[in-house]
């Protein structure tokens, strides 16, 4: 049985929603960027795969512009979490609330 | 030519420059504020010299294309040179007899303060007005916020003037969309019509209203007059004051006449409430400052009564009333300034009996206020018989009567002004200062010699 | 003479120089001040007789013009097309200019004297000159403008000099008083330019005089009648006039010059000047004749009631110009205005009088603290017995000319009700004028001041020049019925006016006639005077007798008819509480009330939208997640894409 562009998009479905429950349900900061990292590669998967389906270099590029900006992403999320780090070395993303109404 | 465009910068750089003059300590601030006041009034008096130079000039260079073309174009029209002269002589005398804390800062603002209306009333270009119209706003916001009596006033006179500074954006960008260019004032071309002229309209004139201030939209401006420090008072309500009054000479009245001449009705009813409420107002005031602010009221609400009368010999008296109105109240605040600072108060009911020690402090504020009531013979009257003249020939009576009640009123809000200050027995614990200094003098003498050479022989305003 | 100024033709230098000396004096005293000691005295009064002897001068240019120019004059300059400047001379402006600086060298000489050792002596005679030129502004000017302007300017000059020691609080407060006052005159008048400027489109007198005859009745009547609210409020009329008494706080030379002679006559002469207007319409005239003639009534009842001696030359005087104003209101312009000339020699001559009487009393200014004083200052009785007989209107006296010929005026033109007022006018003048002549100089001195210092030959000498117009000027010009000097001096100015309507009817009684009544009512009300206060039983307990009149001084005189009083309480207090409730009130509640209810809604708003912000970042990505999802379904639906 032949690998169909089918089981791509159902694969970058299930990496995606993982990553969605990932940061809905964790309050480990460094978990919660893992989860979004996750929801990156389904959809850089999703780019691969349709790129080779349309024969079309734009998914590639755009793949690498989505590992570059999660990349830099990564970097400002560690530094929030390491300012956010307190004494109790221990991180609660509810405790960090500065922004409420 | 290129020395309009300067005129505009040179106020804007010097002031700019000024910070760089250090004041570190108080020797060196002091220094400072010398040597800023010494430059701040030769840079006003070089763009005087440099508007009389370039009575007729124009200047351009194109700004957008699209949605509608724009550019920045300045020149002068005949109203806008005179009031822009007048401009730059309340600037150097205002800069002349700068005396607060921190001068350095405070002359840098007032020559903003003169760039930013320089740029207003020489614009020959609406986007460009409205452009100045925010700018202007913000040295004044820095003064009360800086030097004023309460930030509350600041965030008020902000507030207020900003919306104004919005309804004028919409309206301009509105116009350019319509119009297809906004590059428009002070040149003959077609009246707009269409459905969305009215809201043009609107917008253009609630934005006037709330600069000149009319009734009731001037709440803001008594806050804003008693707190600024004097010089930048003088400075606002002469000049400032007259860019939506400006606006509606130049900017509506050509533009939209049909509009006005459709709500010159409602107009000219506000501009009479405004008329009456204002001298009423001022005849019970304790606070000096206070009476002529809302005597300003009642002054420019005659200024708008002639605009919507639309009478050619209205439309020459409410340049006259512009200019000379613009030159007593800077002669009036300039004046109470120096009061406040030797008294220390300005509350009417505490001054008395300075005429006999100050002689020539009595002899300015008298000359100011007599200007102001209309005096036959000051520049004043001149405005006020030529308006009401066109405003009875264009066949409004009770506009009239309202203003002869105004004037009767402003005699005596005025008299009592001047003889709380300065008759009545000498009031034994009043500070004992110094007669007005030769400075103070040289600064308030053009301005009061202005009111008089205008008052004798107005033909050079009335002739345009 | 030549009779142009730089090449101009029909102008007239002499009347420019004339009329800017006095400025000249005004400007000099004002910038030098006290550097100039007793200088400023000397200038002033100089360049005020210099200009009244130019203005001797042009007494032929005046006269002998051209027919169809009314005088000499000279263009000034112009703001517009129909706004032209320039002066005119001028019969009428012409006998005006001789009393401002004639009388006006005398008082202004006098003051120096009177001012002697004041401590803004200068500061005074800049004022004077200053008043000097305004009033010749007022009388010179060829335009409704140009006299406006003169207007204003002699209401200021009042203003300064009543206010003159500004320290006293009454003399401030009566300052404001008067120049508040007087600009309601102003108002009317600038209402009175509206009219003619609009349908004349010029300010020159002789071009609405020449379209008069065109205009509409109401629109005549009410230039007329606007026009005459300034007259009321500078010539101190029923019901302005309050300001006039107020204003003898003033020193007593301000109170001869401006409060007597001249400036409160400038109200007769605004309507002799415009007596074409009121030839053309007879509502106005009997308006102004009618406000005459109560004014006249009214000044003098009030003028029995008061004890201060200014206070009673400024009824008198208020009387007088009642007289005046309604001679030129029925249209015996020439009467009206010989009362003027007649009336400015002998109520300066009084005023003077008086000031010589307050000076030496130092400052006393009650006549019940003088008496006897005719044995202390003979100099100053005699000048004031003259004069008292002068205004009574004795026979041979010049007021008996002029007072005779306003009030057999009133008959000639057809009013029988002013005759019948003006006739008793006199007598009740009669009456106060020797009630003070009486208090003042007979019996035994009441005050406490010893020593009566004398005043100087500055003081003496002005004051016995003015006793000999007073006496004799009438006889001389006023003499001779329709052909005395006097008329045939005017007959260029209003024969043709006069003599239509004069064509109404011939009064049934003869002057002879009238002159007799008048005479009979005048010398009873000096018997009554004589039985009151000088008869031997009124002299003998003259301290009693004068504290009983006092206390029974009915309210309603010693409240001036409540005139004030109801100015106070119908003008001046609603303006006052109006005033304070709006800025009280109205502006912090009612307009910042109703933008501080627009910031409450933003607020309220803000608040409502504020509770969605948890700060949860959790929450924020479960809503995202919803949110995606929504947008997703609809879309997928909507589009058909999983149909």
């Amino acid at each position: 049985m032949a690998v169909s562009i089918d089981h791509y998009v159902g694969l970058a479905a299930v990496i995606f929603f993982i990553g969605v429950i990932g940061v809905i349900v964790r309050r480990n900061p460094l978990i919660m960027l893992m989860s979004i990292e996750l929801m990156f590669n389904a959809a850089n998967l999703l780019f691969i795969a349709f790129a080779r389906v349309w024969l079309h270099n734009a998914g590639h590029v755009f793949a690498f512009l989505v590992i570059t900006v999660a990349a830099a992403e990564a970097a400002i999320g560690l530094a929030i979490i390491v300012t956010t780090f307190g004494p109790e070395r221990y991180v609660d993303v509810d405790d960090v609330r500065a922004l409420h109404g | 030519m290129a020395l309009l465009p300067i005129t505009i910068l040179l106020p804007l750089v010097v002031g700019a420059l000024l910070y760089a003059l250090p004041s570190f300590d108080s020797a060196q601030d002091k220094l400072a504020g010398r040597l800023s006041r010494a430059i701040g009034t030769l840079a006003a008096i070089a763009t005087f010299a440099m508007l009389v130079v370039e009575r007729d000039a124009q200047w351009s260079v194109r700004w957008l294309a699209r949605p509608f073309t724009a550019a920045f174009h300045f020149g002068t029209t005949p109203v806008a040179f005179w009031i822009a002269l007048m401009l730059a002589l309340c600037t150097a005398c205002a800069i002349a007899t700068t005396r607060v804390a921190r001068t350095r800062d405070f002359v840098a603002l007032l020559l903003m303060l003169e760039g930013t209306m320089l740029g207003l009333f020489l614009a020959r270009d609406l986007l460009v007005f409205a452009l100045f119209w925010d700018l202007m706003l913000l040295p004044v916001f820095f003064g009360l916020l800086n030097w004023g009596e309460h930030p509350t006033t600041a965030w008020r006179y902000f507030i207020y003037n900003f919306a104004g500074g919005l309804t004028l954006l919409l309206a301009t960008a509105a116009f350019g969309v319509i119009y297809g260019s906004t590059d428009v004032i002070g040149r003959a071309g077609t009246p707009l019509i269409g459905a969305w002229a009215p809201w043009i309209f609107a917008g253009f004139v609630f934005a006037f209203l709330v600069k000149t201030p009319v009734w009731p939209l001037h709440t803001w401006m008594p806050p804003t007059y008693s707190g600024l420090p004097p010089p930048m008072v003088a400075v606002v309500s002469a000049v400032q004051s007259k860019a939506g009054l400006y606006g509606l000479l130049a900017i509506v009245l050509p533009l939209l006449p049909h509009y006005l001449r459709q709500y010159a009705l409602p107009l000219m009813v506000l501009a009479a409430v405004s008329l009456i409420y204002g001298a009423l107002v001022a005849l019970v005031q304790n606070d000096a400052k206070r009476v002529v602010a809302y005597s300003s009221l009642s002054h420019l609400g005659l200024i708008v009564v002639a605009i919507a009368s639309m009478n050619p010999l209205a439309l020459k008296g409410a340049l006259v009333y512009i200019i000379a109105h613009g030159l007593f109240s800077a002669a009036l605040f300039m004046v109470l300034g120096f009061v406040e600072e030797r008294e220390e108060t300005r509350s009417l009911l505490r001054l008395g009996g300075l005429g006999w020690k100050n002689p020539r402090l009595a002899g300015a504020l008298c000359i100011a206020a007599l200007a102001a009531l209309g005096l036959p013979g000051l520049a004043g009257f001149v405005g006020e018989l030529v308006i009401l003249i066109g405003v009875y020939q264009a066949g409004y009576t009770w506009p009239v009567v309202v203003a002869l009640i105004a004037i009767i009123l402003a005699s005596a809000y005025l008299i009592r002004l001047y003889q709380d200050v300065m008759n009545g027995p000498e009031v034994e614990d009043l500070p004992v200062r110094a007669d007005l200094s030769w400075v103070e003098g040289l600064a308030v003498a053009p301005i009061l010699a202005a009111l008089v050479a205008l008052g004798v022989d107005p033909a050079p305003l009335l002739r345009l | 003479m030549p009779h142009h100024l730089l090449g101009v033709p029909g102008s007239y230098p002499l009347v420019v120089a004339l009329w800017l000396l006095p400025l000249g004096g005004a400007i000099i005293c004002w910038a030098f001040g006290p550097r100039l000691r007793t200088l400023a005295g000397w200038l002033a009064s100089g360049l005020v007789g210099a200009s009244f002897v130019l203005a001797a001068l042009s007494w032929s240019a005046a006269t002998q013009t051209a027919a169809g120019a009314l005088g000499a004059s000279q263009a000034l300059g112009s703001w517009l097309p129909g706004f032209d400047f320039g002066l005119l001379l001028d019969p009428l402006s012409l006998i005006w200019t001789f009393i401002i600086t004639g009388v006006g060298f005398l008082i202004v000489f006098y003051s120096t004297g009177y001012m002697e050792g004041d401590r803004a002596y200068a500061r005074f005679f800049a004022y004077m000159s200053f008043f000097v030129f305004a009033m010749l502004t007022l009388v010179l000017s060829d335009n409704w403008v140009g006299l406006l302007v003169g207007w204003g300017l002699v209401g200021l000059a009042s203003y300064f000099l009543i206010g003159f020691w500004f320290e006293r609080p009454s003399a401030v407060a009566a300052a404001r008083k008067a120049f508040v006052i007087n600009v309601v005159g102003d108002a009317g008048m600038m209402f009175a330019i509206f009219l003619i400027v609009a349908n004349v489109h010029s300010i020159g007198f002789g071009d609405l005089f020449a379209s008069a005859g065109g205009l509409s009745s109401t629109l005549l009547f009410w230039i007329c009648a606007t026009l005459f609210i300034g007259a009321i409020a500078k010539s101190a009329q029923v019901p302005l006039h309050t300001w006039l008494p107020d204003a003898m706080e003033g020193p007593t030379p301000v109170s001869a010059l401006i409060h007597a002679a001249t400036m409160v006559t400038a109200g007769v002469y605004l309507v002799a000047r415009s007596a074409p207007l009121w030839d053309h319409n007879a509502e106005a005239r009997l308006l102004v004749g009618a406000v005459g003639g109560i004014t006249a009534l009214v000044g003098a009842i009030l003028g029995t009631a008061q004890w201060d001696i200014k206070r009673i030359l400024a009824y008198s005087t208020m009387s007088q110009i009642g007289y005046m104003i309604m001679a030129v209101g029925v249209g015996a312009y020439e009467g009206g205005i010989a009362l003027f000339f007649t009336h400015a020699f002998f109520k300066a001559q009084l005023f003077l009088g008086a000031g010589l009487v307050i000076h030496a009393l130092n400052n006393e200014q009650d006549v019940r603290r003088m008496g006897g004083l005719w044995k202390k200052m003979p100099f100053a009785f005699w000048v004031m017995l003259t004069a008292v007989l002068a205004i009574t209107g004795v026979p041979g006296f010049s007021g008996f000319f002029s007072k005779d010929e306003v009030i057999y005026g009133d008959l000639q033109f057809g009013h029988p009700v002013l005759f019948a007022i003006s006739a008793l006018t006199a007598g009740i003048t009669a009456y106060y004028m020797f009630r003070m002549l009486f208090i003042a100089f007979f019996g035994e001195y009441r005050g406490d001041v010893d020593h009566a210092h004398a005043p100087g030959w500055k003081m003496n000498v002005p004051v016995a020049v003015l006793v000999a117009p007073s006496v004799a000027i009438g006889a001389a010009l006023l003499s001779g019925g329709d052909n005395s000097p006097w008329t045939r001096f005017f007959a260029s100015q209003f024969g043709r006016e006069v003599a239509a309507i004069e064509s109404h009817r011939p009064p049934a009684i003869s002057e002879g006639f009238t002159s007799g009544i008048v005479f009979a009512l005048v010398l009873i009300g000096f018997a009554i005077a004589w039985w009151r206060y000088a008869s031997a039983g009124a002299q003998s307990k003259a301290v009693e007798r004068l504290e009983r009149e006092t206390r029974a001084m009915p309210q309603v005189l010693v409240h001036l008819f409540y005139v004030d009083d109801a100015i106070q309480l119908l003008v001046v207090r609603p303006a006052q509480r109006l005033g304070a409730f709006f800025g009280a009130l109205f502006d912090p509640h009612v307009i910042d009330g109703a933008v501080r209810d627009v910031a409450f809604w933003a607020r309220w708003l803000g608040a409502l939208v504020r509770s969605f912000q948890t700060g949860l970042l959790r929450a924020y990505a479960l809503i995202l997640v919803f949110g995606a999802t929504c947008f997703i379904v609809y879309y997928a639906f909507a589009a058909g894409a999983l149909r």
